[in-house]
């Protein structure tokens, strides 16, 4: 058996496990017939644990929108999921990277907006979970600044913090399902939502006002104190200002959301939609 | 961090590290040699799973055990999945860095399984060349794990122990025998589990896994969702009469009961080991242990 004899055996049997060889013949001439199970028992063995698993990643990954889908919908979904996109990671822990868009692109899913947004929420849940530790900025540091810095003063988020920008119901409709309620009906509600790890290692999100979600944005570009302080004049009394800020800046300290350096590395952990 | 070394007399005995423990062991410190991670798992930025990692690790020596090295793959060997393997272990500093005689993946495409290899000279020139590869690269010796299999490939000519035994020879790595999984190839091609652990160089056998399995009567699937069967304890018995104080661990990866249950079941693994190493007769006579009711 030459190498190339190998490679044609495994491209046989993964063909088999993707289902793109249906009749089998292919792999199942490379398989001696011992005892009493017969050859398609002992390879169905391996195709079953191969769906098997990766069904169970997509539910553990996508708990809520299988609840919000029910039993047949979720099935379906999982079935043209693995069927379209045969895994091509090391790590399960990115296999349903593409759910969204795969909900987004395939009817029925396609035609419920919310669908692709629930299970764009989640994924992003889970990149918060387990984004790299960074050493985050606290009151000390911020009292620390000389006065004279402050207004070249720029802020970078920890790399667990995402936004997500939705169109639908869709965060409102996860929680009432993780709490054991019934989600309202879906409906188009324009929002935006930070997503992050706090100090003790817990998932938060909350909604974003448009004045913040503004801001959270100048963070992101680099935008310094000083720019914040003029967009914020835009509503705010000029002798108002700066508390205001302040009181950004206090709250996202507060909430582990600001990672400590005042280098001009670019934040890793945005995820635009 | 935690001494690296382990007592020689007799086998050290740990446990496969899982997210359902990590409080009980932090807050409890059950008295195990070492805990053994599943390297995959911890292969992230950060968060709970590397925080519980590093403070575990201050208290217990542990093995790497990776399930993605797809060392008989024709696919090149993949050198993001080494780099970052390479990173844990420095982290880590494992005792033992382990995975499996398989393939996973080829043409681009993972099965997150590991698949059985034809056993033939080809295969095995195929593995020699990769592992030295990567031990090269690791900058140490690996363990290869024997595999639960369902099916037998026409190309191969030797038996898998007669496989792994020159693998390990010509590769210069060690054998992790999985005492489960020889038991659930045994009863799916029909040979005798025995005949395995003899065909194995002991020079080469470095750790032991201990799991359970679902037994559907015409063939067995190694699950890891059962306790140890009694077979399987049975077969630990004649493995440590051949190999002698070889690390033990058990593996638990569904229907994880709390951790007590498993030190308890790690406990009957202790008192076969005590009776075959402080008996005179050991490796002439099997001492009997009833073990009925406690891996029920």
């Amino acid at each position: 058996m030459t190498n190339t004899a190998l490679q044609q055996l495994q491209k046989q049997m993964i063909n088999y496990l993707t289902d793109k060889d249906q009749n089998q013949s292919a792999i199942t001439s490379h398989i001696v017939r011992q005892g009493k199970i017969d050859n398609q028992t002992r390879l169905h063995i391996y195709k079953n644990a191969y769906q098997t698993r990766l069904k169970e990643v997509i539910d553990t990954d996508h708990n809520i929108l299988g609840l919000y889908l029910g039993d047949d919908l979720f099935d379906q979904m999982v079935a043209g999921y693995i069927q379209t996109y045969p895994s091509q990671n090391t790590s399960l822990r990115h296999y349903a990277d593409k759910l969204p868009q795969f909900l987004a692109q395939q009817t029925p899913f396609s035609e419920h907006p919310i669908l692709h947004e629930i299970a764009r929420f989640e994924r992003l849940l889970l990149i918060a979970f387990d984004a790299p530790d960074a050493e985050r900025f606290d009151h000390q540091a911020i009292n620390a600044l000389p006065p004279e810095n402050w207004p070249t003063m720029t802020f970078h988020f920890h790399p667990s913090v995402q936004l997500i920008d939705l169109s639908t119901n869709a965060v409102e409709s996860w929680q009432a399902l993780k709490t054991e309620r019934t989600p309202e009906p879906a409906v188009m509600a324009p929002s935006c939502w930070l997503i992050w790890r706090n100090h003790e290692r817990l998932t938060e999100f909350r909604s974003l006002s448009d004045e913040e979600k503004t801001l959270v944005h100048m963070i992101l570009n680099g935008d310094d104190f000083s720019a914040i302080c003029e967009f914020l004049l835009e509503s705010h009394a000029p002798e108002t200002v700066g508390g205001v800020a302040l009181n950004y800046l206090a709250n996202w300290v507060d909430q582990g959301l600001l990672r400590r350096g005042l280098d001009t590395t670019q934040h890793q952990g945005y995820s635009p939609q | 961090m935690s001494d690296t070394q382990l007592p020689a007399s007799l086998p050290a005995f740990g446990l496969g590290l899982r997210t359902d423990h990590f409080e009980d062991v932090l807050n409890n410190k059950p008295k195990l040699d070492f805990f053994e991670v599943v390297s995959e798992n911890f292969m992230v930025g950060g968060g709970k799973p590397k925080h519980y990692l590093h403070a575990i690790r201050e208290h217990y020596p542990m093995m790497m055990h990776g399930v993605s090295l797809s060392i008989g793959s024709t696919d090149p060997l993949n050198y993001d999945y080494l780099r970052q393997l390479k990173v844990l272990a420095n982290e880590l500093q494992p005792l033992w860095l382990s995975d499996h005689l398989c393939w996973t993946g080829a043409h681009q495409t993972n099965s997150h399984d590991l698949l059985p290899l034809p056993y033939n000279e080809e295969t095995l020139e195929h593995l020699v060349e990769r592992i030295s590869e990567v031990q090269d690269f690791l900058g140490r010796q690996i363990l290869l794990e024997n595999v639960s299999s369902y099916v037998t490939y026409k190309e191969s000519q030797m038996s898998e122990w007669d496989f792994l035994n020159q693998l390990a020879q010509r590769a210069d790595c060690h054998i992790l025998l999985d005492i489960n999984n020889i038991y659930v190839s045994a009863r799916n091609h029909d040979f005798a589990p025995q005949d395995y652990l003899n065909g194995i160089n002991p020079d080469r056998v470095r750790q032991f896994h201990l799991a359970g399995h679902t037994d559907y009567g015409d063939y067995v699937i190694d699950t890891h969702d059962h306790a140890v069967a009694d077979p399987v304890w049975a077969l630990y018995r004649d493995a440590l009469n051949r190999f002698g104080p070889v690390s033990t661990m058990i593996e638990r990866d569904d229907n994880i009961p709390p951790l007590q249950e498993l030190i308890d079941e790690l406990d009957i693994a202790r008192r076969i080991a005590n009776e075959t190493f402080t008996n005179p007769l050991s490796g002439m006579v099997n001492t009997p242990l009833d073990i009925t009711g406690i891996n029920q």
